[in-house]
């Protein structure tokens, strides 16, 4: 059973205009994929339907399904458990007063309580690196700081599969190398939409290219990022890493 | 971080800050109410509230400099309503006994908020069964005062460039233009906040 | 108009405090109604938006300058309930995190600054908006005109509180704060327009997306909140408005000058007309409140119609969809 499935996904943003057109890839359990495309390629808005947050008005038949199960109603909470959605403004998504309190929002929705609870949060805060952070105010965090407690607040609820959207942006070169690190030690599906070129090379194998809402290209990255004319067709460029390797 | 001024507690490992937040919370509401009950001629009284007052203070460990500045930033809105009960009968003594009474009241909350976090101070208001979404909102208003008057900083700024017109016009424009872009990428924050919140299960 | 500590005696205090929740519960009721969970974090951003925006200056003077209060702005923006609790929570952080407001005058401050401000201020707006329709001039002749109502309204319901505390005197505590919030208002007026104009240009859906949704139980709504602010109004200031203790006219008339008018608080143009049971003090605060009220709806106009773009003063708002949909 694949982790995700997503077959002929379309979506038209409210004003009829076109977001994403006949999209279909899978990501098998365990993998890293990535999702590269320009701006405006739809690799958000694409995110945003794997918990099942869009579409607005559920289709008919769900394109989407996760570890087996359609993303739709009624299985909603189950999906937004288990697909941890990292959001791309840190600020949006540490919305308690405490980091303590924000990585317990998830578990606490699940209905866990006192020792169970605290043990997730400990543990999770733990898996990120943020031991001792508990108390502290979202707002005092260094950006990379709260990206890490974004993604110990996913890790809290068990997530089998976590959506990253642009996990490195805006973040300072040691900000971004103790993600980079993290990430590629986490034992949990990965489909990460970036600009970060250097990022997919390192640590996804597989890679999806979007652009205008459909997909251009997939399969293993060095092959993918290497030909460069579809990379420049495509508002994206090879990557300095490749360039530079020998060729064996 | 230049947000001191927005966040009054001052973290320190003393008696009074160990205290539980309910505790401290009803001790100055106790404060509070005793100080507004006394009637205007008793100096007694007054003068004991105000030795309490001073003694929590010390075994807080916040320094008094500290506690006095606030105290004197927020005095002024007060004296200027009681000045105008002096114009009655028996005016001047309505006016000490006003004075009086919301320094020491001013200074329990002070000392309150001074010691006391906003997140346990509101864990403290829901048990004394305030409405769980009148909770949500000012722990939500807590959080995002911060990065929204950031964001007010950077819009400022960003406006204040491009002001080449001198002039209060200008400067009404500017400053309508600002909150309204702040107005707006609020409104869309919330959407994005809410989105983040569904996105992890809520409401329950 | 954050009323400290110490200002009001405990029975105003209570009473206040008793209007406070009886006015945050109807708002609470009809924000907690099914697809509401969407209005928390907006009421919550929008309490730290009111906050912040309180910050901004609008120099008038010397080194004065005019704050934004926020009451109406959120009020046309989210509805009278959502501007209810944004308002509650923007007071609930002043007090207790910044000591701006007492903790004992926290129900008075609510009543007044939540719930008198949004209430009154959004019964204005609509009011005035169905009498003039539906264009942006008109939305926008409204706002002004409801933000200096409601800061007047407000500043009148404190004032009572204040009087019925034996605070400040009423005969000193009315015009004072009338009079000021009269030119506050004004401010508040301008600076409020000028930023519904901002978000106009911008975003006028989010104009639209707070107009008439929910007609009949919007109305429901207002009905509760206008009987509430009635109610308050008639506990604060009701005992001064009539039997009016002015003084000089009870000196005037042991002294026998009875016959010849009294020093008015503003002279009225109408010195021998006397309305029955009311001084001739009232009869002159009366005039002055109106004569104030009709030159604010000018230059409400006059506003509006200074910020509407000429080719927009006229056009009904597009409603949300795709052209044709």
């Amino acid at each position: 059973m694949n982790a995700l499935e997503v077959r002929h996904l379309g979506y038209r943003y409210p004003d009829r205009s076109e977001a994403l057109r006949d999209v279909s890839f899978a990501v098998a359990e365990g993998e890293r994929v990535g999702l590269i495309g320009p701006n405006g390629a739809g690799k958000s808005t694409l995110l945003l339907h794997l918990n099942g947050l869009l579409p607005e008005t559920p289709a008919a038949e769900p394109a989407v399904s996760v570890l087996g199960t359609p993303v739709a109603e009624p299985h909603l909470p189950a999906i937004r458990a288990q697909v941890g959605l990292l959001f791309q403004d840190p600020d949006d998504q540490l919305f308690c007063p405490t980091v303590w309190e924000d990585v317990a929002f998830g578990p606490q929705q699940l209905g866990l309580r006192g020792a169970e609870l605290s043990g997730r949060v400990e543990r999770a805060l733990a898996q990120v690196g943020l031991a001792g952070f508990e108390e502290r105010l979202p707002h005092h965090l260094s950006r990379g700081e709260k990206r890490r407690a974004c993604l110990a607040g996913l890790l809290a609820c068990e997530a089998r599969l976590l959506a990253l959207d642009e996990p490195t942006s805006d973040l300072d070169p040691r900000g971004r190398r103790e993600l980079k690190a993290l990430l590629g030690t986490l034992p949990v599906t990965q489909v990460i939409a970036t600009h970060d070129l250097e990022l997919v090379v390192e640590i996804c194998p597989r890679v999806i290219v979007l652009d205008r809402g459909a997909v251009v290209a997939q399969g293993r990255t060095v092959e993918v990022l290497n030909d460069e004319p579809l990379m420049l067709a495509h508002g994206l460029e090879r990557p300095h890493v490749l360039r530079h390797r020998h060729p064996h | 971080m230049h947000d001191g001024w927005l966040n009054p507690y001052r973290h320190r490992a003393s008696l009074i800050h160990r205290l539980p937040a309910a505790v401290k919370l009803v001790a100055a509401a106790a404060g509070v109410l005793a100080a507004v009950l006394l009637p205007p001629g008793a100096w007694g009284a007054c003068a004991g509230l105000a030795g309490g007052l001073l003694v929590a203070a010390l075994l807080s460990a916040v320094p008094l400099r500290d506690l006095g500045r606030r105290l004197l930033l927020v005095e002024p809105f007060a004296i200027g309503v009681a000045l105008l009960a002096l114009f009655q009968p028996d005016g001047l003594r309505i006016f000490l006994a006003l004075l009086a009474k919301s320094t020491l009241c001013l200074g329990c909350v002070i000392l309150l908020n001074a010691t006391t976090r906003l997140t346990d101070l509101l864990l403290a208001l829901r048990r004394l069964r305030l409405p769980a979404l009148l909770v949500t909102t000012v722990g939500l208003m807590h959080r995002y005062l911060f990065v929204l008057t950031a964001e007010l900083v950077r819009l400022r700024r960003a406006r204040r460039s491009r002001t080449l017109a001198r002039g209060r016009r200008a400067a009404w424009r500017g400053a309508a233009t600002v909150a309204a872009q702040l107005f707006i990428r609020s409104s869309e924050r919330a959407e994005r906040v809410y989105a983040a919140m569904c996105a992890r299960g809520w409401p329950p | 108009m954050h009323i400290p500590d110490g200002f009001l005696d405990a029975k105003t205090a209570a009473l206040g405090a008793g209007l406070a929740v009886v006015g945050v519960g109807i708002a609470l009721r009809s924000v907690r109604r099914a697809g509401s969970a969407r209005r928390v974090p907006l009421i919550g951003l929008a309490a730290a938006f009111v906050f912040a925006a309180q910050m901004l200056n609008f120099p008038v003077a010397g080194g004065t300058s005019g704050h934004l209060i926020g009451a109406v702005l959120v009020a046309v923006l989210l509805g009278p309930s959502a501007a209810v609790l944004t308002l509650t929570t923007v007071l609930i952080v002043q007090c207790f995190m910044f000591a701006d407001g007492g903790l004992t005058a926290l129900g008075a401050n609510i009543f007044n600054m939540a719930i008198v401000a949004s209430g009154v201020g959004y019964a204005t707006y609509a009011l005035v908006r169905r009498a003039a329709g539906p264009s942006l001039r008109a939305r926008l002749l409204a706002t002004a005109f409801a933000a200096w109502v409601s800061t007047v309204v407000a500043a009148v319901a404190c004032a009572g509180e204040l009087a019925l505390a034996g605070t400040v005197a009423w005969r000193i505590a009315l015009p004072a704060m009338a009079g000021v919030h009269m030119l506050i208002g004004a401010g508040e007026a301008v600076i409020t327009t000028l930023v519904v104009a901002g978000i106009a240009r911008v975003r006028p859906e989010l104009l639209e997306a707070a107009a008439d949704a929910g007609g009949p139980l919007r109305a429901r709504e207002a009905a509760a909140y206008g009987l509430l602010v009635a109610v308050g109004l008639v506990c604060f200031v009701a005992p001064f408005a009539s039997g009016w203790p002015d003084g000089l006219e009870r000196v005037a008339a042991s002294l026998g000058f009875a016959h010849r008018t009294a020093a008015p608080v503003v002279s009225a143009p109408l010195p021998d007309y006397a309305l029955p049971g009311l001084g001739r003090a009232a009869v002159s605060t009366i005039v002055a409140g109106t004569v104030g009220t009709l030159l604010a709806f000018g230059l409400a106009y006059v506003l509006a119609r200074a910020l509407t773009p000429a080719r927009a003063a006229g056009r009904h708002p597009n409603p949300g969809g795709a052209p044709g949909a």
